[in-house]
Order: structure tokens, then C-alpha cells, then sequence
């Protein structure tokens, strides 16, 4: 087994060396030298030199990548083009956004998604189980960010509950903190819940019809009941899978529900440093968002591996 | 066991789906009105006889644009599917066949393309290339690719173990004809149900990167672009956000309808589950 | 059985419904609470648009830096008041000499930086001698070309002497590039703006906000507010949901005129609709086909109808002029009759030319004003004949790149935001415009040399003849739309100066 979790780790290893030669390949690809971008309308030529200079894009692209590269490891991202500041405190504050924003997300959509899910196999030719099947396609078909501009409207602006966007440290404000995390959470795990509910609902449906539960049934445990002792454990298998998966489709849904909410995660920094041609930051926070998910992956494989190493062939096979 | 008759879920996406594509058909003979004619005395005007769905904030029918707008929502569909399709399939079904290295090292791949969604990519691409149609289409067709290759796979892994492939195996058969006359029909079902997922995730993708302005750029109307535009009147002129709104989410219903609906009319396991 | 299972699962239900209605509770009440308390005086928020990348704008291109540094943190020697006048800061009084070849300047006493330096006349030296150097890396330092040398007469009185005599110098030591400096503060300016200003940075959330706080030690009149947060918006409507749920106190420079209306009608608030020196050019490459000819850039101004384009793209809001000169620039005149709204003449101009169907590309920025101009733009060429296809561009890098530097467009529509630009864009035939200057040349020269009254009529010809030639149009000129909560007085409504002016504010 410790082999096995070597393997996981060396295997982690060489996807984020993958990762980082690919970031950084097409980053460079970036018509507009940063240089001059920096200089902006009214830049001689000379002025352009001399950023170019300062920067260190007037490198080699090797070196500049080996720079970076070897930075990276000491946890480093470089001094930025264009706010002249590093990188690195700013990018480990924004993660601390992102990251309570979408756990929150995920822990709401699964509070919603188990159970629903579960109702919704178990009385599948019921109405409330059709009701929560149509609700979830319905869920899935709505953009998030729509959902959050329909949020905001409502319980923001027309009835004044809840601020509209922005975002205060838990510790300046703790209530405010919450107020603000209310609406955004719900639109990002809104859409989120409605996916995974059709996961759980098709992963339970496939467990109620196992041997062993139509013994547990037959020996007088009800459906819900037998699901609940012995079936929902190997029903969290493929949810555990889509869970992972679904973490980085979230990390990336937070950076247009971070624009809707004024939050500044991640996905505000991306998105205003692709604005200002910002590289080196661009660079660095996709990097971070990428190896959030390797690193999610990597938790999830070692948790199959301690659980069991069969069972992820298995699961994999059911996507 | 298997289904005989398509599920309700089937034929309800398939008619949407039917719909979206007849809308771009005819939008491209026929629309009431010009959906780029700016009309500025007409601007924000109600649903009329003259205008069904009335006019968007410089006055344009937008009926008209919500036709036009299909032709953008399917052709990002179609080429980015297309794109996932074209390399993830055959990768796919290589890395099934051949197992060993092959196997590993474009599963890996896949696994590290993974880790770059469609909107991540289409946001590196948008600032590498600017933002374009073309580019987003890029952009999701090749982060869609990765589930292609594992659909691919695990179908490719079940039927090369079927009698048959063992038996064209044993008469020495050319790899290249073994996949294209066993491999390729029998795991065209699952693909078709992928290609269904993956569209409906595109139009998503789509809508969400013409909302960050970073999609279609004007003034092609794209329905991503028209609830962007929108929403500064959201308070004042809803309507202009309903529509392109509504027309987003029946799209990506639609397509998911489809695909679910595909999913338990062919696959017999989970078609048990509904007996 | 059964109904034991419904009973538990109801408990659980209403347990989780219990849970989410407590934290919704939590949450309205906490924001009820915000809302509802007291006004503090001595706190105000700002919401403004585009944060800006670093403070420091001696290197660094871009609006957002002056907007927030000039005059609150940093002081020139002069500035201007609201109606675009020439009025003295940190120089009580200034005298020409020598055929307004040399300005000595009298300077305030008392006067000290944030870092507790005083402020005196070898800091004004090094200042002007710091434009004119390697240190300098803002384009914007040309403006300083024409000093020749600065001499420091005492501790409080400086004389600049010009290569030439120009009227033009002293307005441009109204903007950043007469910002004031201590030598012993310019050691990070990206982070830690020292200046001579009533503000001084206190903090900065990067992506959030820029947070000043008044300076005790300030020289002049003390600000009106304590505290100040300049917070940053990616886009305009979110500024105006911050505003209604009361989490901002004023909209700034606001981008979305048709979110007004709300505010407008509601006594909680105010609107101001001042003026600014942007103009929304609409701009076309004179060097390349196809208009390098007069005839089709002049069919163009004819087939605009700009007060449609107004009242469509910018909701009616921003001013008509017909030249590229706001009107607080003092050789401003109403060139509104010259082209007027004729799609006839226009395609006769077209025919004449020989430019009928033609098809070009549009390039327009990302910005909000540029996308909604562009759609009606294009529609109205078309009604021409002229087939214009929009290609977007982002904004700036994108479009810097491609129209600005590479000067590779036909056409584009831009906010030209800096102050008294008309010779920075039709007096230099390398600007991406590219118009030929030859015929403006020596009239603007003689113009800056002469006293305030020629110089006034030297440009007011050099506008018309650069009007006539229609090298661009000027579709209008872009209002300053701010909302502010109704107790709060003193924000300046035009925007002639490139900074927010902070210190008048006060709460009522």
C-alpha cells in the first residue's frame, strides 16, 4: 500500500513538472510585450527598453522559465510586471477567499445533494422523487452567475436581507463575514447540488439493486433502512469520485461568482490580471488554481488506495 | 433487457434540441427583423405585433437576435464537441488497446488536462488570443477532450475482451481495422451520450465567458452576450434578460435531456434501475 | 414502518430548515444593523471602477493612479478649480519673466511631506529634474521637455526657465507630471506614495480597497473627512448594488448611466452630472486606406448622427461638441454645425471619392462606452454603404498593442481621458491617428509662445483646421456621473483635473 501512495505522489509530482512547462508555454505566447504594456500610451522606445530590462523579459524564454520554475518551489512566484510587488503574499491571502468560499459551496451542496439524491432513488417512481429529478435538470440548466445576479436582486436590492457583494475578513467582522458569504454560497453550490444529486440519486439506484440489499430487505429492513446500514457506503464511492471532480469545476465557477459578488478570491485576481496583462500573475494564479486540483486528485486517489486499491478501477468505469 | 421505446426524457430533449437547430436553420432565411438594425426612437419596447419579444437597449428585435443567437450557441457546441471528439476518441481507444505505457501516459495526460476546466482555458486563451468565438470554441473543445479518451477507454477495455475481438485479434487483424469495425460501434452509444453532456456543458461554458466579456465579441448575438448586455436594466427592462435567460437554460436542458435520455434507453444496467 | 421514517426524515428536515433560517436570520440582522447605524462622520467609502496596478505613476501608465494619488496624497505647485482655471497650491503665487521664458514660483510655508520632510524649494527642484530623468519612465514626461533649467532663488522661492516660452508648461504643471517629491521618499512610490498631499496611504487590500487617512500634520485647510476607502469594482453595476444595500457612500466617474434612473428618484440620494476632459473619439488610421482620404473621413462625420449616438449608447448623458476639445479647455468652441447629420452628402462624398461599398474593420476597445457606441456606430455606416466589421480588442493591453503602438487598425473609438490633448494627438503625424500636421504645425507653436489671449485664438484656429480635415470624430463629451448619498457635500461634479478630489467632502 505505501508503495502504491509513492506511486500516487510520484505520479503527482510529474503532472505539476507537466503542469508548469504547460502554464508557462502558453503564457508566453501573449501577443503584447509586457514590457511595453507596462509603458503604456505614451512610451518612447527607450522607456520600453528599460522596463524590458528591469522585468527580465528581455531573457531567453529558458531561463526565464527556469527563474520561475525554481522559484515556484520555494513557494515564490516573483515580483510582479506590473503592481511591482510579490506575488506570492498576495496569491496565499486570495487562496484563503477562494478556498472558504468553495468549500462552504461543496459542504452546502452535498448537504443537499445526499440526502436528495437518496430520496429521489428511492421513491424514483414517486412523484417527490420525479419532482427532485426535474428540479435537478432544471438546477443544472441555469448558469451560476445567473443564478447569483437573480439572488442579488431578490434578497439584496428588492428586500435589503443581505448585502449585495463585497467581502470583510472574519476577523474585522464576523457577522458581516457571513452576510456576505450567504448568497454567493448558495449560487455557486445551487447549480453545484443540482449536478451532484443526479450522482447520488444514479449511485444509490445502483446499490439498492445489489444482492446484498435485497437480503438486507428480505430480512424484514426496510428500503431506506437496509440503503442506510449497508448500501450508502458503497454508494459514496462514485460520489466521492464526482465530489473531486467537481471541486475544480467549482474553483473555476467561483471566479465568475467572485466577479458577480465583488470577492476578492482568486478568480478576481485572475481576472483583473488578464485585464492589465499582468503575466507573472496570471501565470502564478493559474498554477494555484491547477494544483489545488492536482492536489485534490491526489488526496482522492490516496484515499481509494487506503480504502481499496480494486475499487478505483471500478469507479472509474461507471463515468 | 434493454430498452425498446426512447424514455420521455429522450424525446423531450430531443424536441428541444430539434427545436434550437431548426431556429438556426431558419434564422439564417428568415428572421423578422435585422438582429444588428439599430433603432434608437425603439429602444426597450415590450412584446408587439411588431416585435414578439419587443426590442433590446439600442432598439434591435430581440426576437430576431434570439434566432441568430442559436447559430452561435450551436456552432460553439458542434466545433467544440467536434474538437473533443476528433482527438479524444481515437486517443482513447488507442490508450485501450494498446495498454501498457500508451495507456498510462495519455491517461495521465488526461488527468493533467483535467485539471484545466473549459472556462480556465478559455480565460488563458482569451488573454493569450483575445477573447473570440473561436478561441472559446478552442478552448472547451480541448478541455472536453480528456472525458472523450476516458469514455473512450473504459468502452475500448470492455469489447476488446468480447469473442469477437478476440477472435479478429487471433486471425492477426490490423489494429487500425479491429478499432474502426468492432471498437468504434459498439462504444458509439456512450459517445454519442458524452457528446450530448458535453454540449450542454459548452453552451454553459459559452454563456459564462460572453457574461466576463471574454466570449463572442459584438455585436453577433450571442445569448451570453445578450444577458450581459442586460444587465444593467434588470430593473427597469427584465424582458431583456428573460428571453436570452430562458433560452440558455431549455438549450442546456435540452442537450441534458438528451443525453439521460440516451444513457438509459441504451444502457441496459442502468435502464434496470428504472424497471 | 413507514411512518416512522417519514417522521424521522420530517425532524431532520425541519432541523436543517431550522439551521439555514438561524444563519439567514444572523445574517439580515447583522446587515440590517450596518445599514441602519448612525452616520460616522468621519468615515466615507468610495466606489470606484479599475484599481489601479501599482501607486506609482512615474512608471506607470494608467488613469486609476492619479486618481487617487493627485491632490489627495500628492500636490503640484498649482492646480485647477472646477470651472478648468488655473489656481495655486503648494506656489502662493507665480511671476513670468523674460517673455514668459521663466516662471518663479512663491511657495507656501509650512508645508511637509507624510514622512515629516519639509517641503521647499530644492524639493521642487528635484522633483522637475527627476520628470526629466532616467527615473522617469511615464510617457507623460515629454511635458517637462521644455525645461531648461530649475534655480533655487531660497527656501521658498524657485524659478524654472524654459527652452521656449510656452502657456502650455504651466497647465501641465497642474498634472502628475508636477507632482511633488521628497528625495527621500521615492524609494518605493509603488507601495509608499510620500507626498505633500492632506491624505496619506494607511492601507492597501490589494483587489479591495485603497485606504487613506488625513493627515494631522497637513499645511493646509484639514480635510473634511477622516478616513477614506477608494474601493475597487470590476464593473459598474456592481458599484450601484453596493450603493443601494450601503456599503459604498458615493459612485465615482460612474460607467453605467442607465442604472441612474433608481437614484434619481429616490431623495436618499444624489446625482451629479458634471463634466470631464474625455472625449469619445471615434478614430480613424489617416495613413491608411481608405481613410487617408479627407473625402471618406468626412463622409463618416457626415453619417453619424452623434446626438442618436448619445442618447442611445450613454443614455443622453454627456455633451455635444463637434471638435475634440471639452468645453472647460479654454480655446473650446461649439463645432457642432460643421458636421451635421447628412447620410445624403455623406454618400455623395463616398461616390466622389470612389468609396462606395466599402468594407472595413472596426476595432473596439473592451470597455463599456466603446462597445455600446460601436453597435450604433456600425449601424449607421451601414446605412452609408460602409460595412464596418467589429473586432474587439482587449483593453488596454490588447488595444495598446495593436491600435496605439502598431498604429495596424482602420478604425477604433476611444476615451481620450487626458487633460488639453489636442496637440498630443493631431500635432505628431507618428501618433497612431496619423494626421498630417503640417498645416497646424507652426500656428500651435506660435500659439503656446504668445500671451493668454492670442494663445486662446492661435488654438481656436488650430481646432478648426483640424475639424475641417476630419481626421476623427468626436461622437461626445463623456459626462462625470457620480451618486452620492444625500448628506454628503462637497464632491466636485465636473472631472477636470485628473484626480478625485478628497479633501472638500464632508458628511452634512
Amino acid at each position: 500500500m505505501l508503495v502504491r501512495i509513492a506511486g500516487n505522489l510520484a505520479r503527482f509530482v510529474l503532472s505539476l513538472l507537466a503542469a508548469t512547462l504547460a502554464v508557462f508555454a502558453l503564457m508566453r505566447v501573449l501577443p503584447g510585450d509586457p514590457a511595453a504594456i507596462a509603458a503604456g500610451e505614451n512610451a518612447t522606445p527607450e522607456v520600453v527598453a528599460g522596463l524590458a530590462k528591469q522585468f527580465g523579459t528581455d531573457r531567453p524564454l529558458p531561463v526565464q522559465y527556469w527563474d520561475w520554475f525554481s522559484g515556484l518551489w520555494r513557494g515564490d512566484f516573483g515580483v510582479s510586471y506590473v503592481t511591482r510587488t510579490d506575488i506570492s503574499p498576495l496569491v496565499a491571502d486570495k487562496v484563503q477567499v477562494s478556498l472558504i468560499l468553495v468549500t462552504l459551496a461543496m459542504a452546502l451542496a452535498l448537504a443537499i445533494a445526499i440526502p436528495a439524491g437518496t430520496i429521489a432513488a428511492v421513491r424514483h417512481n414517486k412523484p417527490s422523487g420525479a419532482v427532485i429529478a426535474a428540479a435537478s435538470q432544471l438546477g443544472i440548466a441555469v448558469p451560476g452567475f445567473l443564478l447569483g445576479i437573480v439572488l442579488v436582486s431578490f434578497f439584496a436590492l428588492r428586500l435589503g436581507w443581505l448585502p449585495a457583494n463585497g467581502w470583510v475578513a472574519p476577523g474585522v467582522d464576523f457577522a458581516g463575514f457571513l452576510a456576505r458569504l450567504v448568497l454567493p454560497v448558495i449560487a455557486l453550490a445551487g447549480v453545484q447540488s443540482a449536478i451532484l444529486v443526479r450522482y447520488v440519486r444514479s449511485a444509490v439506484l445502483e446499490v439498492m439493486h445489489e444482492d446484498y440489499l435485497r437480503t438486507a430487505r428480505a430480512k424484514g429492513l426496510s428500503p431506506l433502512g437496509a440503503l442506510v446500514r449497508h448500501g450508502l457506503r458503497n454508494a459514496a464511492i462514485p460520489v466521492l469520485t464526482v465530489t473531486s471532480v467537481q471541486f475544480s469545476a467549482l474553483i473555476i465557477g467561483a471566479v465568475v461568482i467572485e466577479r458577480v459578488f465583488v470577492i476578492p478570491g482568486l478568480g478576481s485576481m485572475l481576472l483583473s490580471a488578464v485585464g492589465n496583462r499582468d503575466l507573472l500573475t496570471v501565470q502564478s494564479v493559474v498554477m494555484v488554481l491547477v494544483a489545488i486540483t492536482l492536489v485534490v486528485n491526489l488526496l482522492v486517489d490516496v484515499l481509494y488506495t487506503i480504502v481499496d486499491p480494486r475499487i478505483r478501477a471500478a469507479a472509474q468505469g461507471e463515468r | 433487457m434493454r430498452n425498446t421505446r426512447p424514455t420521455p426524457a429522450f424525446l423531450v430533449g430531443a424536441a428541444i434540441v430539434a427545436l434550437i437547430a431548426a431556429t438556426a436553420l431558419l434564422s439564417f432565411f428568415f428572421t423578422p427583423f435585422d438582429p444588428l438594425q439599430v433603432n434608437a426612437p425603439a429602444r426597450l419596447q415590450g412584446p408587439s405585433l411588431q416585435h414578439w419579444l419587443g426590442t433590446d437597449n439600442l432598439g434591435r428585435d430581440l426576437l430576431s437576435r434570439i434566432l441568430v443567437g442559436a447559430r452561435i450557441t450551436l456552432l460553439v457546441g458542434v466545433v467544440s464537441v467536434g474538437i473533443a471528439v476528433l482527438i479524444g476518441t481515437p486517443v482513447g481507444i488507442w490508450a485501450g488497446m494498446r495498454r501498457g505505457a500508451v495507456e498510462e501516459i495519455t491517461m495521465r495526460g488526461a488527468d493533467i488536462l483535467l485539471a484545466f476546466p473549459a472556462l480556465l482555458l478559455a480565460i488563458m486563451f482569451a488573454a493569450i488570443y483575445g477573447a473570440s468565438t473561436v478561441s472559446a470554441m478552442a478552448a472547451i473543445g480541448l478541455a472536453s477532450v480528456p472525458g472523450f479518451a476516458r469514455v473512450a477507454r473504459a468502452g475500448t477495455l470492455q469489447v476488446m475482451n468480447a469473442e469477437y475481438v478476440l477472435a479478429a485479434r487471433a486471425a492477426a487483424q490490423r489494429p487500425v481495422r479491429i478499432a474502426a469495425r468492432h471498437v468504434l460501434p459498439n462504444i458509439t452509444g456512450m459517445l454519442l451520450i458524452q457528446c450530448s453532456v458535453t454540449f450542454a456543458l459548452a453552451v454553459l461554458a459559452e454563456a459564462a465567458l460572453s457574461f466576463l466579456g471574454l466570449g463572442t465579441p459584438p455585436p453577433v448575438p450571442s445569448w451570453g452576450r445578450m444577458l450581459q448586455e442586460s444587465q444593467q436594466y434588470w430593473g427597469t427592462f427584465p424582458a431583456m434578460a428573460l428571453w436570452p435567460g430562458l433560452a440558455i437554460a431549455s438549450a442546456v436542458m435540452g442537450f441534458n435531456l438528451l443525453g439521460d435520455g440516451l444513457r438509459d434507453w441504451l444502457d441496459p444496467k442502468l435502464g434496470r434501475g428504472k424497471a | 414502518m413507514q411512518a416512522i421514517l417519514t417522521a424521522r426524515r420530517g425532524r431532520r428536515g425541519a432541523r436543517l430548515a431550522a439551521v439555514l433560517a438561524a444563519l439567514l436570520m444572523l445574517a439580515a440582522c447583522s446587515a440590517g444593523s450596518t445599514g441602519g447605524a448612525p452616520v460616522n462622520k468621519d468615515k466615507l467609502v468610495v466606489a470606484l471602477t479599475g484599481e489601479p496596478v501599482n501607486l506609482d505613476f512615474t512608471t506607470t501608465a494608467g488613469a486609476a493612479i492619479p486618481q487617487a494619488m493627485m491632490a489627495n496624497v500628492y500636490e503640484g505647485l498649482v492646480t485647477l478649480d472646477q470651472t478648468g482655471a488655473i489656481r495655486p497650491l503648494l506656489a502662493t503665487k507665480w511671476e513670468t519673466s523674460n517673455m514668459n521664458k521663466s516662471y518663479t514660483f512663491t511657495l507656501v510655508e509650512g508645508a511637509t511631506f507624510s514622512n515629516g520632510a519639509a517641503f521647499e524649494a530644492e524639493d521642487v527642484k528635484f522633483s522637475i529634474e527627476r520628470v526629466k530623468s532616467a527615473a522617469w519612465l511615464n510617457g507623460l514626461k515629454s511635458k517637462m521637455d521644455d525645461v531648461q533649467d530649475v534655480v533655487v532663488n531660497s527656501a521658498t522661492s524657485v524659478t524654472v526657465n524654459l527652452a521656449r516660452p510656452s502657456q502650455a508648461w504651466l497647465y501641465s504643471m497642474t498634472t502628475l507630471v508636477g507632482a511633488m517629491f521628497d528625495p527621500s521618499g521615492v524609494d518605493d512610490l509603488a507601495n509608499n506614495p510620500v507626498g505633500t498631499g492632506p491624505y496619506k496611504l494607511a492601507s492597501w487590500a490589494r483587489g479591495e480597497s485603497i485606504n487613506l487617512v488625513a493627515r494631522p500634520d497637513y499645511w493646509g485647510t484639514a480635510p473634511g473627512i477622516k478616513d477614506v476607502s477608494l474601493r475597487y469594482f470590476a464593473d459598474a453595476i456592481a458599484t450601484t448594488n453596493a450603493l443601494s444595500s450601503g456599503d459604498v457612500d458615493v459612485i465615482y466617474n460612474m460607467q453605467a448611466p442607465e442604472l441612474l434612473s433608481s437614484f434619481e428618484s429616490n431623495p436618499a440620494y444624489q446625482v451629479l452630472e458634471g463634466t470631464s476632459n474625455g472625449e469619445v473619439i471615434l478614430s480613424m488610421n489617416n495613413k491608411a486606406k481608405p481613410f487617408n482620404d479627407k473625402r471618406v473621413r468626412q463622409a463618416v462625420l457626415y453619417a453619424i448622427d452623434r446626438k442618436a449616438v448619445r442618447d442611445t449608447a450613454w443614455n443622453g448623458l454627456g455633451t455635444l461638441v463637434g471638435g475634440p476639445v471639452p468645453p472647460t479647455d479654454p480655446y473650446y468652441e461649439d463645432l457642432n454645425d460643421r458636421y451635421p447629420f447628412d447620410p445624403a452628402k455623406a454618400r455623395a462624398l463616398l461616390q466622389e471619392a470612389g468609396a462606395q461599398d466599402l468594407k472595413i474593420t472596426f476595432t473596439v476597445p473592451t470597455r463599456p462606452y466603446a462597445t455600446a457606441v460601436s453597435e450604433i456606430v456600425q449601424s449607421q455606416l451601414r446605412d452609408v454603404g460602409i460595412d464596418a466589421k467589429i473586432a474587439s480588442a482587449e483593453f488596454p493591453a490588447v488595444w495598446l498593442d495593436q491600435v496605439f503602438t502598431s498604429h495596424d487598425y482602420q478604425m477604433s473609438v476611444i476615451l481620450a481621458v487626458e487633460a488639453r490633448d489636442l496637440l498630443t494627438m493631431f500635432d505628431d503625424p507618428n501618433y497612431y491617428i496619423g494626421y498630417d500636421n503640417s498645416k497646424i504645425k507652426d500656428e500651435a507653436a506660435a500659439a503656446d509662445a504668445s500671451d493668454e489671449a492670442n494663445y486662446v485664438e492661435g488654438m481656436k484656429n488650430v481646432v478648426r483646421t483640424i475639424v475641417d480635415d476630419a481626421p476623427v470624430d468626436t461622437l461626445f463629451i463623456f459626462p462625470n456621473i457620480s451618486v452620492a448619498k444625500a448628506g454628503i457635500s462637497g464632491l466636485g461634479a465636473n472631472s477636470v483635473t485628473e484626480a478625485l478630489n478628497l479633501a472638500p467632502i464632508a458628511w452634512s
